[in-house]
């Protein structure tokens, strides 16, 4: 994940304001869609690589990753501020634009194109915010004991945990704990054959996974190894991949 | 505020649908357009009659306004389609197709029909591939234990639909197979 985040320190990707940019349209060709978008060697007819990822298709990867994984993924704190100063940014262009009564009819329309963008990066991020915000919620007591999680975790997302554990915390002891007798009142008490309880991140949970490189073997559950190659797809319980997942390699699907 | 739980297990189909809108298709626009920014690149400028690249977002919304004409991708039509079902219907394993081919074909049967030549039977080859697939992933269950499954070729789509029973199936298995506790850690409990 390293090199993932020293990207997200580049240039932003579409310069100043759409307005500004669109002008100079010929001279400001630094953002081209590549020919390459067929997918080099492969197959021409079906492509299955994209050209460089956008700050866009990065959050969505992270997105998609997040949906599927059991456990809490490392937030994307540096890509969200960036999607969300440029988010920012359109929307007051176009506000300048729609304030001009001397636009014409086709700025209108490039306004209603550049909302819709908009829109659908939003919600994005918001489903994104939500995953995590279900499984922050979910896991509270185990992430506000377990100090390992918390580098994974926004400032806010954790004070969020916190919070919300202590609330539960609070509520299980005023409606029920209280009125048991002493030595029932633990609420992290282990008994054999019982799942634990204070949930945790279910990490043999099988997902489905994507390699998007060639990647180092992976040990199996049965103790064998096993290599994926870039475009491979494989269903294997959450702990086997996760590794790779989180250097990057490989995105759930 | 949190995800809410109709969402918790998987991704729904409108929203694979979402990513699957951020391709690039080619469209040749009826309407000419500055060279503007998005936040996922700068597109344009359209110049009527030259053909451009734009995401697909953006060309269902122009084809829905008769503002463009969608050029489908070399994979979407009758040709190609019947060409893959034949083999899908006799080569045992899945042919190679593109990753989200379901659901940009969905958009553009549902957007811009008559662009394509034959909708109706693009409609009918793309059930029948879908049904063999189907019939093949299916299958793939009795292949499944608890350590990994390999799913050559499969589609965005369709392993959504294989999700969750697989998960399932194969979190069971786990649990039956996982290393048994040893006999003095049992005593100790």
């Amino acid at each position: 994940m390293a090199s993932a985040c020293v990207d997200d320190f580049g240039p932003p990707i579409a310069g100043p304001s759409f307005v500004v940019r669109a002008r100079g349209a010929p001279d400001d060709d630094d953002f081209p869609i590549g020919d390459d978008f067929i997918g080099g060697g492969r197959q021409a007819i079906i492509p299955q690589d994209l050209a460089e990822e956008t700050p866009f298709q990065q959050l969505i990867r992270h997105w998609m990753n997040e949906r599927h994984a059991p456990d809490i993924l490392p937030g994307q704190e540096m890509l969200l501020g960036r999607l969300l100063d440029h988010i920012r940014k359109q929307t007051s262009d176009v506000e300048l634009l729609r304030a001009d009564p001397d636009s014409s009819e086709e700025e209108h329309f490039r306004i209603m194109l550049v909302q819709t963008e908009v829109e659908r990066v939003k919600f994005v991020i918001r489903s994104y915010v939500r995953t995590r915000l279900h499984k922050i919620e979910k896991y509270a007591k185990f992430i506000s004991v377990n100090p390992e999680i918390h580098e994974k975790l926004s400032k806010a997302e954790l004070d969020h945990a916190r919070r919300y554990a202590r609330l539960v915390d609070y509520h299980f002891n005023q409606s029920v704990l209280q009125s048991l007798p002493e030595q029932q009142r633990s609420a992290e008490e282990n008994v054999p054959f019982m799942p634990p309880m204070t949930a945790e991140p279910d990490k043999l949970r099988p997902v489905f996974a994507h390699a998007l490189q060639d990647c180092p073997p992976m040990r199996l559950p049965d103790g064998t190894m096993s290599e994926m190659q870039k475009g491979q797809i494989v269903l294997v319980p959450y702990y086997v991949v996760e590794h790779l997942l989180l250097r990057g390699e490989v995105e759930l699907v | 505020m949190a995800l809410p739980p109709s969402l918790r297990t998987s991704i729904t189909p409108l929203e694979l649908e979402l990513v699957a809108s951020e391709q690039l298709v080619e469209i040749v626009p009826l309407v000419s357009m500055e060279r503007t920014a998005f936040i996922s690149g700068a597109y344009g400028p359209l110049r009527p009659p030259t053909k451009c690249k734009v995401p697909l977002w953006m060309a269902s919304n122009l084809k829905l306004k008769k503002k463009c004409h969608m050029v489908p991708p070399a994979w979407l039509n009758v040709d190609f389609l019947q060409e893959r079902l034949l083999r899908e219907t006799t080569d045992p394993g899945f042919s190679e197709m593109p990753f989200r081919f379901a659901e940009v074909a969905k958009i553009l049967l549902d957007v811009a029909p008559d662009d394509l030549q034959n909708p109706d039977r693009i409609r009918m080859l793309l059930k029948d591939i879908r049904e063999a697939r189907q019939a093949k992933s299916r299958e793939g269950l009795s292949k499944l234990d608890h350590n990994e499954l390999m799913l050559p070729n499969l589609c965005a789509m369709e392993i959504n639909e294989i999700r969750p029973f697989f998960v399932r199936g194969m979190n069971v298995l786990t649990h039956l197979t996982r290393e048994p506790v040893p006999v003095d850690a049992m005593d100790q409990m």
